[in-house]
């Protein structure tokens, strides 16, 4: 069974303009022990869609229906202290956009890793220290420097330490949001790797947020393309990569000619992703959609099953693209 | 640069302040206009006695030797005789200083907790009622003289609602007894130290809230919250904290104005202290007394400042360069 199940998960920004609808039905599962990447354009919701998973809202932001199961249990209809006493950090942690500034500068990097675990766990100070030691060890950090003030790391240590704290209570599930868009390429590669040995070693199941398509392929297990605010495809990373069958997912894997070349320049496609604040009638895509026809301005597609190995795509001309056109290239 | 190389340095620039004012403290009472001799010397006097006077308080040497006389008295603590009570000025002011530094304490210490402490309540509850009310209240203190508001305050208690002593710092015969002494006491501090807190803890909380506001604002806030701490504690420990080195130094350097507010609060609440006697010196132009009290206060001014740039270099770790801090 999936350690966690999203489904039809809808959560929208109130706006003196009306509602963003950031987050629009989506579903997806995680699987014990594996990693989902979701991909998308900036803009798109992907971290709405995390800091949803979280409860970590804005007080703007608001979830308008839906459910997030997390080892069978809905936590949307847990209550605010409950959410944050069993859920956070304890079952699921995690690794923000922004790791530059993801840690406090005037506690000592040690203290906020022993924090989080003695925020849910009834353990002696000492105890946790300890761990945190571990922890620092573990991430390929000298423990000796728990002491030391986050302005004494570099970026990448401090995304180090930052992946060290969400390990830090044993979670279910570890979101990482961009974890290394803020880093030098060097450092990426390098976090990124030390954080794949340990998903792999402690088998922890992973919801990986990123723009890199690459990064998802090295990765990842299954993979999710978010188009404004839904999910428009699917599947096993490799199904998705080999045969990716939404014109938007497509368009995405099209414009990444090798996808175990690192960071290739993403070549965007035509057009500019819709605001979200009236997204367009029918399928979302439909302006920028080379097959669109009458149906898909007017009927949102559903993502349903093609093919086998759960790939689902969000299109209603899927039959056609099953074929095999290729609808990018003149 | 080391920190304690930036503390001598600090040190060396404060001494420096203090022998400008110093001097500066001599020479304009000394330019104020009328003749301060008057208030000691009655033109009845014999021209011996006028000079026996003169002789007794320093008057007939040359401006300059009274400077030199001036400055080797300073260093022993001699401010010589004040005109109108002909008793040593530093014993008059050993006896005010308890009562301004009590006054000076209980107002500080309670500016500073009600005024964060406002702050970090209107920052949490942002754009509420709550919120604006306090927020509108803090500016509307913080806008308008303080003096004014004191004004009224004292006719608010001394005339239509007479529940607190309005002038002195106890009643004119004590109570009995310690604790009634001591409650008495308390009694007199309230609305002298009350309108200082009023005054001034507008801009406390008006920058304490907006500083946590943009501490809020940062992502290490939402990795906190994330980590599921309660809110209370994501709001002291982490946005507050991390606000703390600011306003720990705005706090510091703005103690020299509360120290010259000082003068002014113990003048309308007719506070037997330092500032009252200041200001009673200069309309007596009984200048050995003013010159001490003006030079206290200015020493005090000066230690403030010390204090702010000490503090400072506490509170933030990124400034504690000795411990292997900045690389
Ligand atoms: N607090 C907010 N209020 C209103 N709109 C928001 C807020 N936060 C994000 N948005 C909007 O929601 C959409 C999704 O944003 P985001 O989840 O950050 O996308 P991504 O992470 O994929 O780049 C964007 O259009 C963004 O402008
Ligand atoms: S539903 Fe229509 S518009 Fe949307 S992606 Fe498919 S073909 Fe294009
Ligand atoms: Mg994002």
């Amino acid at each position: 069974m999936a350690i966690l199940e999203v489904r039809d998960l809808k959560m929208y920004y109130k706006t003196l303009r009306g509602h963003v609808k950031a987050v629009d039905s989506v579903s997806f599962d995680i699987e014990r022990g594996k990693a989902l990447g979701i991909a998308g354009e900036s803009g798109c919701g992907k971290t709405s869609m995390a800091v949803t998973v979280l409860r970590l809202l804005p007080s703007n932001g608001k979830i308008h229906g839906g459910s997030v199961k997390l080892d069978g249990i809905d936590i949307v209809k847990l209550d605010d202290e409950e959410f944050r006493k069993s859920v956070r950090w304890k079952k699921i942690s995690m690794v923000f956009q922004g790791a530059m500034n993801a840690l406090n500068p005037v506690h000592r990097v040690g203290d906020q890793i022993v924090e989080a675990i003695l925020a849910h766990e009834d353990v002696p100070h000492q105890e946790a220290a300890t761990r945190a030691e571990e922890l620092l060890d573990m991430v390929g950090i000298n423990p000796k420097r728990y002491k030391e003030y986050p302005h004494e790391f570099s970026g990448g240590m401090k995304q180090r330490v930052v992946i060290a704290m969400a390990l830090a209570c044993n979670p279910d599930v570890i979101i990482a949001d961009e974890p290394t868009t803020a880093l030098d390429v060097m450092v990426q590669s390098q976090v990124l790797k030390a954080m794949e040995d340990l998903r792999k070693r402690l088998d922890l199941s992973m919801m990986l947020i990123t723009h890199d398509l690459s990064v998802i392929a090295q990765t990842c297990d299954n993979i999710a393309i978010m188009y404004a605010g839904k999910i428009v495809e699917y599947g096993n990373v490799i199904d998705v990569f080999d045969n990716p069958t939404h014109p938007y997912g497509m368009g995405l894997v099209k414009s990444f000619p090798n996808i175990k070349a690192e960071r290739t320049r993403v070549r965007s496609l035509p057009g500019f992703p819709p605001n979200l604040l009236a997204p367009p009638k029918g399928c979302r895509f439909h302006p920028r959609c080379p097959l669109a026809g009458d149906i898909c301005m007017e009927e949102e597609p559903e993502l349903i099953e093609i093919g086998s190995n759960s790939h689902k795509v969000a299109c209603h001309k899927v039959d056609m693209l099953e074929r095999g056109v290729n609808i990018w290239e003149q | 640069m080391g920190f304690s190389r930036y503390l001598l340095r600090r040190l060396g620039y404060a001494v420096i302040v203090l022998f400008v004012i110093m001097t500066f403290n001599f020479a304009i009472f000394r330019l104020m206009p009328g003749d301060a001799t008057k208030m000691i010397i009655d033109p009845m006097f014999t021209p011996e006695a006028i000079a026996e006077l003169k002789r007794q308080f320093g008057l007939d040497d040359p401006p300059l030797v009274q400077y030199f006389k001036y400055v080797g008295n300073l260093f022993k603590f001699d401010l010589g005789l004040s005109f109108s009570t002909r008793r040593p000025v530093v014993n008059e002011l050993k006896e005010r200083l308890p009562n301004t530094a009590v006054l000076f304490l209980a107002s500080f210490t309670l500016t500073t907790i009600i005024g964060i402490s406002v702050g970090v309540y209107t920052a949490s509850k942002r754009g509420t009622f709550g919120d604006n009310f306090v927020t509108g209240a803090g500016l509307f203190a913080f806008a308008v003289p303080s003096f004014w508001i004191q004004l009224l305050l004292l006719m608010l208690f001394g005339y239509y609602i007479p529940i607190l002593p309005i002038h002195g710092t106890m009643s004119a015969p004590p109570p009995d007894g310690f604790l009634l002494q001591f409650l008495d006491r308390i009694h007199h501090l309230i609305l002298p130290a009350g309108s200082n807190v009023i005054v001034a803890f507008g801009s406390w909380a008006l920058y304490t809230r907006n500083t946590m506001l943009e501490a809020l604002g940062q992502d290490y806030i939402v990795t906190a919250r994330a980590k599921g701490l309660p809110e209370n504690t994501v709001l002291r420990h982490h946005a507050l904290r991390s606000v703390l080195p600011p306003i720990v130094t705005l706090i510091f350097g703005a103690l020299p104005g509360m120290v010259s507010g000082a003068v002014i609060t113990e003048t309308i609440f007719s506070w037997h202290g330092v500032g009252k006697y200041l200001m009673d010196a200069v309309m007596q132009q009984d200048y050995p007394a003013a010159q001490g009290a003006f030079y206290l206060i200015a020493l005090a001014v000066v230690i403030c400042n010390l204090a702010a740039d000490i503090v400072y270099g506490i509170v933030d770790p990124r400034i504690r360069v000795g411990e292997g801090g900045a690389k």
